[in-house]
């Protein structure tokens, strides 16, 4: 398998007033195309600035963040816009669906981005609302809105998806089904997962397991044999 | 795309704002293109009637317009034509006035037919009568007419009816508004005059200015009295009441444009800071700033496009149906169009494209920021105490002063909206009663400071001076002599009235201020307004002549005094006949309500029939009152709607 992401030596500093906070500091690694990626760590270790700093949320202040071959911290705002639109899937804590939209118009958003026909209906049935389509968000339970969430990530087909704790909120049941749904996109239609949890439980299922602390790489392992989501012992 | 289903659906949550964004931008387009519309179609239809029949440029009046006079100013005037212009009584039971125009061509200030035949100049049977009089009289093409002159009677049959370029304006005699039953105008042959015609007024049509063409004619030809198109009474009135429209309509729309941006700028800076995590959320899924900014662009754009349209439809089809009724009462055009002008479009464009670019402003600070930072609440503004509160002076400040400030300091958009708002609904309000007290002033200065008669007779023209003597002391009255003058100041020229008084007390004076003066026996008195006009003030010398006849008058000012309606000279039956003129009475005034009919006597007026008049002839001021009150109310109403919703 070929290498997709790679970070070298990546620092980021965040500045309010005369106090430079240094939330990843020298931190290298790289993830294989199609892997099942965990990144685990204390809360404010950095998970999520490096998840925004591969997405293309926010920009490194040194070092490189290389995709696919290209140098993602020389994009300018208009570049980091397209490789957001193309090659990334977010998925979050609080789902961050669009409240105003229905469930299927939040899929069918995506088609504004993407020069991909999209059909909301056929991405909400993979995830297994078919029947609430038309729903608003806050007509959806919890981890009925996770899954819509993940429909609106997966509908652009984006080369990765980048998951900040998208369990935080829900029960362990709920989260089980939706981390299985990642799981399975991983697996079937080769997309790079990368999900950033609390719970160690995970590591187990992943292809590769990345902690992090302080801000640093403290481990990365690499499981030959990932159990999957549903056998694990939660 | 569905982003405009987001647009829509957030539009309906912020329902109030947008209605009033939207009704605000309706109203302020409306205003403007249903006043502007009203004040075009007057301009336009005024102004086609006039080139259409050709309107003379000046008028030249003389007992007898001579051929040696009329030879030297065909030199520089491009087309002349002599008419003989007289005062004739028509045989009906009210004695109207009716001017008679005999006419030796038709090219010049021609007569308009709306029905009949047209005008033919070797026909002497016919007439062409004021449309405006045959329909007060119901007079049809056919009838026949007789009217009395010089002593003479001719009758006449009705040939054609229409209107005149001259007469879109006819100042009545005897009554503020005209009362087309009571006077008319009326176009014959100059082969229908009775007797040897001697013309008396020559309309002339030329290229050059009419400054040139008074110098020109005031170096060939002396003792000649002109007047340019636009002192003419009839163009002069028209245009003013134009003018007045004109600004109303261009002042209050104003009002109503600053708080639709008002409001869209605080409505879109709330709506996009409570959508701060969805503006993150569509960055991190790939949005362009560009396009986010469009989407919230489009929030204000469509109610505010929604308006304009709207208003720049319905105004001028709604605004000018308003004010022309009232405006035909006094006005005579063959027809009521409202107009329409490209500024219109211009000026709803304009504002649909400043509504975008307030709602740019509110929307600018998207792009500023990084997706990640955007998701992320936003860190309190923590705004630097200022020059104010760091001073002393502060701490003596009351609690309530010192949260409004901080609060409007917070809100500055806010603050300005309610001000903008505030200022402009006093605004209308003040012009609204301004306008209301101020008819009213004028009429209790007319009605009650100035006019103590309770009933005015008016004479009959050719009415023996005996006959008008005992009807006098039959009603216990008093004779007074009113007619039209022409003031001359060292080359400028007013039109003017003027009030021969006869030992009354029937009427007073008054100065600008409507302060009571008096007037003795040997003062001549100048009315502020003319004297203001003329530049001239008491001791001052002025020349004067009644319009018809060459006497001119020279006189000292030894008064000055204020009135509403008439302007001109007062002065005593002596101090007229010391100016070797005739005293001949033209109305009997008294305190007596008097009922009776008399030979002598063409017209009663009772004061209440002229402050009834009055409340008429001021209808469309009126309309403008309620129409400014209904919106300062619905300015206020949405103001501190919004203001409720927004704190
Ligand atoms: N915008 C910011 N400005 C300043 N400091 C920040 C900013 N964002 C994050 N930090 C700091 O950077 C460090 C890493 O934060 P980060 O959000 O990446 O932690 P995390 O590992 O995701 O924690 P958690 O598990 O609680 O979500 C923290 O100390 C945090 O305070
Ligand atoms: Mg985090």
């Amino acid at each position: 398998m070929s290498t997709l992401i790679e970070f070298k030596d990546v620092v980021k500093e965040y500045k309010s007033g005369d106090n430079v906070l240094r939330a990843m500091d020298n931190v290298s690694f790289t993830i294989d195309e199609g892997e099942f990626v965990v990144i685990l760590g204390p809360s404010g270790a950095g998970k999520s600035t490096l998840l925004n700093l591969l997405g293309g949320l926010d920009s490194a202040t040194n070092g490189q963040i290389i995709v696919d071959g290209e140098h993602v911290e020389n994009f300018d705002d208009n570049e980091l816009t397209e490789y957001r639109a193309n090659n990334v899937g977010f998925i979050f804590q609080f789902y961050n669906l669009i409240p105003n939209l229905t469930a299927v118009e939040n899929v069918e958003l995506m088609k504004d981005i993407v020069d991909v026909d999209i059909d909301g209906c056929a991405v909400l049935k993979s995830v297994g609302l078919e029947n609430h389509a038309n729903q608003f968000p806050a007509q959806l339970s919890g981890g009925e809105q996770q899954r819509v969430s993940i429909a609106r990530a997966v509908a652009k087909q984006p080369t990765m998806l980048l998951c900040d704790e998208p369990t935080g909120a829900l029960d362990s049941k709920t989260g089980v089904l939706i981390l299985n749904l990642l799981q399975e996109m991983s697996n079937d239609k080769n997309t790079t997962v990368i999900i950033v949890t609390h719970n160690a439980i995970l590591a187990e299922a992943a292809d590769k397991v990345i902690r992090i602390k302080n801000g640093q790489i403290e481990d990365i392992s690499i499981n030959v044999n990932p159990k999957k989501v549903e056998d694990l012992d939660w | 795309m569905s982003l405009s289903k987001k647009m829509l659906r957030d539009i309906k949550i912020n329902k109030t704002q947008f209605i009033s964004i939207f009704l605000m931008a309706f109203l302020g387009i409306f205003a403007f293109c249903g006043v502007c519309s009203e004040y075009y179609g007057l301009e336009q239809t005024s102004n086609d009637f006039y080139a259409d029949n050709n309107l003379a440029d000046g008028w030249i009046y003389n007992t007898t317009i001579t051929d040696d006079a009329l030879d030297k100013i065909n030199n520089f005037s491009t087309d002349s034509e002599k008419q003989l212009v007289v005062k004739s009584v028509g045989n009906f039971s009210n004695d109207p006035d009716i001017t008679l125009h005999f006419i030796e061509d038709n090219k010049i200030s021609k007569f308009n037919v709306a029905e009949g035949e047209d005008i033919n100049i070797s026909d002497d049977s016919g007439v062409w009568l004021d449309k405006r009089f045959a329909d007060a009289q119901n007079l049809t093409v056919g009838d026949n007419i007789s009217f009395s002159f010089n002593g003479i009677t001719i009758e006449k049959e009705i040939k054609g009816i229409g209107y005149s370029p001259e007469y879109v304006y006819e100042a009545s005699p005897t009554s503020i508004l005209p009362d087309f039953k009571d006077m008319g105008f009326a176009y014959l042959s100059h082969n229908a005059f009775p007797s040897n015609i001697q013309y008396n007024v020559l309309l002339v049509k030329f290229n050059q200015s009419a400054d040139d063409f008074e110098d020109s004619l005031e170096k060939s030809v002396d003792c000649l009295s002109f007047t340019r198109q636009s002192e003419h009474v009839s163009v002069s009135q028209f245009n003013e009441e134009m003018s007045q429209h004109k600004m109303i309509g261009n002042v209050f729309p104003i009002v109503f444009i600053l708080v639709t941006f008002l409001t869209l700028l605080t409505t879109m800076t709330r709506i996009i800071a409570h959508q701060r995590t969805q503006i993150g959320v569509l960055k991190a899924v790939g949005y362009r700033n560009r396009s986010i900014i469009m989407h919230y662009m489009s929030y204000g754009f469509w109610p505010v496009l929604g308006g304009a349209i709207l208003g720049l439809v319905l105004g001028p089809a709604i605004i000018p149906n308003l004010f022309y009724p009232t405006m035909s009462y006094r006005y005579s055009l063959p027809a009521w169009h409202p107009g329409f002008d490209m500024s219109f479009i211009i000026v709803a464009a304009v504002m649909v494209i400043s509504s975008l670019f307030v709602s740019y402003l509110a929307a600018r600070n998207i792009s500023k920021e990084n997706p990640a930072n955007t998701m992320r609440p936003k860190a309190p503004n923590i705004s630097s105490s200022g020059f104010l509160e760091s001073s002393k002076l502060w701490s003596k400040v009351g609690f309530n002063i010192r949260w409004n400030y901080r609060d409007a300091k917070r809100n500055k958009f806010r603050a300005l909206m309610a001000i903008v708002g505030v200022m402009g609904c006093v605004a209308l309000l003040v012009s609204a009663f301004g306008m209301n007290d101020s008819m009213e002033h004028l009429k209790t200065w007319e009605y009650d400071d100035i006019s103590h008669f309770e009933s005015k007779l008016i004479v009959e023209s050719g009415a023996s001076l005996s006959d008008i003597d005992s009807i006098r002391e039959d009603v216990n009255g008093s004779t007074i002599m009113e007619q039209a003058i022409e003031i001359k100041v060292q080359g400028n020229e007013k039109v003017g009235s003027l009030l021969v008084l006869n030992d009354t007390n029937l009427i007073s004076h008054t100065d600008k201020n409507g302060n009571p003066i008096n007037l003795s026996d040997t003062d001549i008195s100048l009315s502020a307004k003319i004297a203001d006009s003329l530049n001239v003030g008491v001791g001052d010398t002025i020349e004067w002549h009644i319009v018809g006849s060459d006497e001119w008058v020279k006189c000292e000012i030894t008064n000055i005094h204020g009135e509403p309606l008439s302007q001109g000279i007062i002065l005593s039956k002596d101090m007229l006949e010391e100016s070797n003129l005739t005293f001949s009475p033209t109305s009997i005034i008294t305190s007596k309500n008097v009922t009776e009919d008399y030979d002598s006597i063409k017209s009663i007026s009772t004061l209440t029939e002229m402050k009834n008049n009055w409340d008429e002839m001021t209808g469309s001021v009126m309309m403008m009152v309620s129409i400014l009150i209904f919106f300062a109310v619905l300015l206020a109403i949405v103001v501190l709607y919004n203001l409720g919703i927004l704190s």
